[in-house]
């Protein structure tokens, strides 16, 4: 179980650069190398802060309680922030100059604090279009108690 | 109320107007570090000169899941206080954001879907900038429950 210490991540995306997959080398169906990552109260506070996102529901424990969730969540949209979290620095997600086309989410089980999530990476199509270079991404994450909490598909334009 | 109850009480037709969002490199930095994010598409302007592929910026353009993560605050902020619980957000990016851009979301309640054993919502999606440039769509899903899933 790895605590997730934002403090503590490598903000520097040329890092490793030359270790991480290009389009040409992106395999539809391998594995992207994950780590599970345990979320405390803290790390969604902040995520939920740093997105703007004000309800306290994510971040007030008392008030949390009174509601029909029984206690603190994380925003559904947390995912964005796990999947860096949970990957590595030669991941291609992190290559420099990768555009996001747009992204499906599906959410199934809220996450609350203590969780730990496991993610499930991989590239499931690439292609060429109008002279650019697709990837299609899909990730699944679980927690603890092995509950899908959100599944997700996304388009990236791979950098030449 | 249950859910029946409370799928009853909202209607088709229903639009929710997001919070106006304007980009600036502070609010890049800050979902920087909320999502982990930090290409170099967001930060650095002579990185930003480069053509890519076929396309080229006008300077450093903000995060995609900014956009996700606005469209998202949109949707919970009108569910959560009806008790809807969002299922799914499916969204394109037609058009980068660049600083200095507001965008705002505006939901539209579609259609209400009551199934064999759920209530759904079915929303439409879009994001328009201050010229009134649509700059991404979607579609969402939301759900009625009696229990969150996963509760303990």
């Amino acid at each position: 179980m790895t605590i997730l210490d934002l403090d503590d991540f490598e903000t520097d995306f040329w890092k490793d650069v030359d270790k991480r997959a290009t389009w040409d080398e992106i395999i539809p169906g391998e594995l992207r190398d994950t780590r599970p990552v345990t979320l405390t109260q803290e790390v969604i506070a902040r995520y939920a802060k740093g997105v703007g996102e004000d309800n306290p529901l994510y971040f007030d424990e008392e008030y949390a309680k009174t509601t029909i969730y029984g206690g603190i969540i994380a925003p559904p949209s947390i995912h964005i922030l796990l999947m860096f979290a949970c990957t590595t620095t030669e991941d291609w997600m992190r290559s420099p100059g990768t555009i996001n086309a747009g992204q499906n989410w599906s959410y199934h089980v809220p996450i609350r604090p203590g969780d730990t999530i496991t993610m499930r990476g991989t590239a499931l199509d690439r292609f060429i279009r109008k002279d650019r270079m697709f990837a299609v991404h899909e990730n699944t994450f679980t927690n603890q108690h092995g509950e899908v909490v959100c599944t997700g598909r996304g388009q990236t334009i791979r950098p030449a | 109320m249950t859910a029946e109850e409370q799928f009853n009480n909202v209607d088709e037709g229903d639009v929710i107007t997001g919070r106006p969002f304007t980009v600036s490199r502070d609010t890049i930095q800050a979902f920087a570090d909320a999502s982990l994010d930090y290409n170099p598409l967001h930060f650095d302007d002579n990185y930003m000169k480069n053509k890519f592929g076929r396309t080229s910026f006008d300077g450093v353009i903000m995060h995609g899941m900014q956009n996700f993560a606005l469209i998202t605050r949109t949707l919970t902020d009108w569910l959560i206080p009806r008790g809807g619980f969002h299922r799914r957000l499916e969204t394109r990016w037609l058009k980068p954001v660049q600083l200095g851009h507001t965008i705002t979301p505006v939901v539209t309640l579609r259609n209400k879907k009551k199934t064999e054993k759920g209530y759904w919502l079915l929303f439409d999606v879009e994001v328009n900038n201050q010229d009134g440039m649509l700059v991404a769509t979607g579609n969402a899903m939301a759900e009625f429950l009696d229990v969150i899933p996963g509760k303990r």
